[in-house]
């Protein structure tokens, strides 16, 4: 195997992983008061799990690679999420303190 | 891509067209199957319509999902996620090793992959009993309606995930057979079911 493209796989998964455990940090951040809704935390929870998604389909998935057609569907559906899970957040709570 | 039937590397492999494309102009290829990727597409979004509806519903009982949020271990949580990423990485490695005509190396990063996804199973059937064995159901609140059907679903998924590995091993195994086509598709399948995950442990396990 390409030692090039098998340290660009090594480096993607530390990434991934370390964005993982940053996620763990942000929790641990949050802990004084985890009984109450906290939109800092929901979004960068949220972002960071939409980052991971896109590594693992442009590294992984080897969509960077792939027609500009298939990259921009992959990044439509991740602009589609995002704003669905935080539009869903922000109105939601916004209605539910209303 | 179309397939071929032999072990060696081909000519026109993705790797060797990119590294072209790096000399010349940019030259780019279809990982997999594109039946495939509409088929992911289609899943991501059925996915994020599940997703909206759980945010939408935490939001008006808040309270409720993050008490019972709180009966969840996180350290599950990430540990599942390392271990589908760690699962995804060798799934990319066979690919690259079958590319490459590395029979050996690719065999043995799919049988890696199954055993991180084995890992995964166990770790998640071991979850929902300790669960259950506290009294957390399926029928117990919305939050844990919400968090056995999405990772019921997910973990359905990682089982058709199986018999995709089981193709990609049957295609590696023979050249007479061997499609790196067929290959791609099987580990475009596994990654899916990778970041579904990524996204379930964020919202169940991280939101607040």
């Amino acid at each position: 195997m390409k030692r090039s493209f098998e340290k660009r796989l090594v480096f993607v998964w530390l990434a991934l992983s370390a964005m993982t455990l940053a996620q763990l940090a942000l929790t641990s951040l949050g802990e004084q008061d985890s009984l109450a809704p906290n939109a800092a935390l929901t979004s960068s929870a949220i972002v960071i799990a939409l980052i991971k998604v896109r590594v693992i389909i442009r590294e992984f998935m080897e969509v960077r690679h792939a027609p500009v057609l298939l990259c921009r569907l992959t990044d439509l559906w991740m602009v589609l999420t995002g704003v669905s899970l935080l539009g869903s957040y922000f109105v939601g709570m916004a209605f539910s303190r209303g | 891509m179309t397939p071929v039937a032999s072990a060696e590397p081909r000519a026109d492999a993705p790797d060797e067209r990119a590294a072209a494309g790096e000399r010349t102009e940019r030259v780019r290829f279809v990982p997999g199957q594109p039946d495939m990727w509409v088929f992911v597409l289609f899943e991501a979004l059925v996915f994020t319509s599940y997703f909206t509806v759980y945010v939408v519903r935490r939001t008006q009982s808040a309270e409720l999902f993050l008490q019972s949020q709180a009966h969840l271990d996180l350290r599950v949580g990430v540990f599942n996620t390392l271990v589908l990423l760690v699962s995804s990485w060798s799934v990319a490695r066979c690919v690259q090793a079958a590319r490459e005509g590395s029979v050996r190396t690719a065999l043995t990063n799919a049988y890696l992959t199954m055993l991180f996804g084995f890992v995964f199973l166990v770790s998640k059937v071991l979850e929902w009993a300790t669960e259950i064995d506290q009294g957390f159901s399926f029928t117990t609140d919305e939050f844990f309606s919400f968090y056995y059907f999405l990772t019921a679903i997910h973990f359905l998924h990682l089982l058709i995930g199986f018999v995709a590995l089981g193709v990609a091993v049957y295609q590696i195994k023979s050249p007479a057979r061997r499609s790196q086509e067929l290959v791609e598709t099987c580990a475009t399948y596994w990654h899916t079911i990778d970041f579904l995950w990524v996204l379930i442990f964020a919202l169940l396990y991280v939101m607040r």
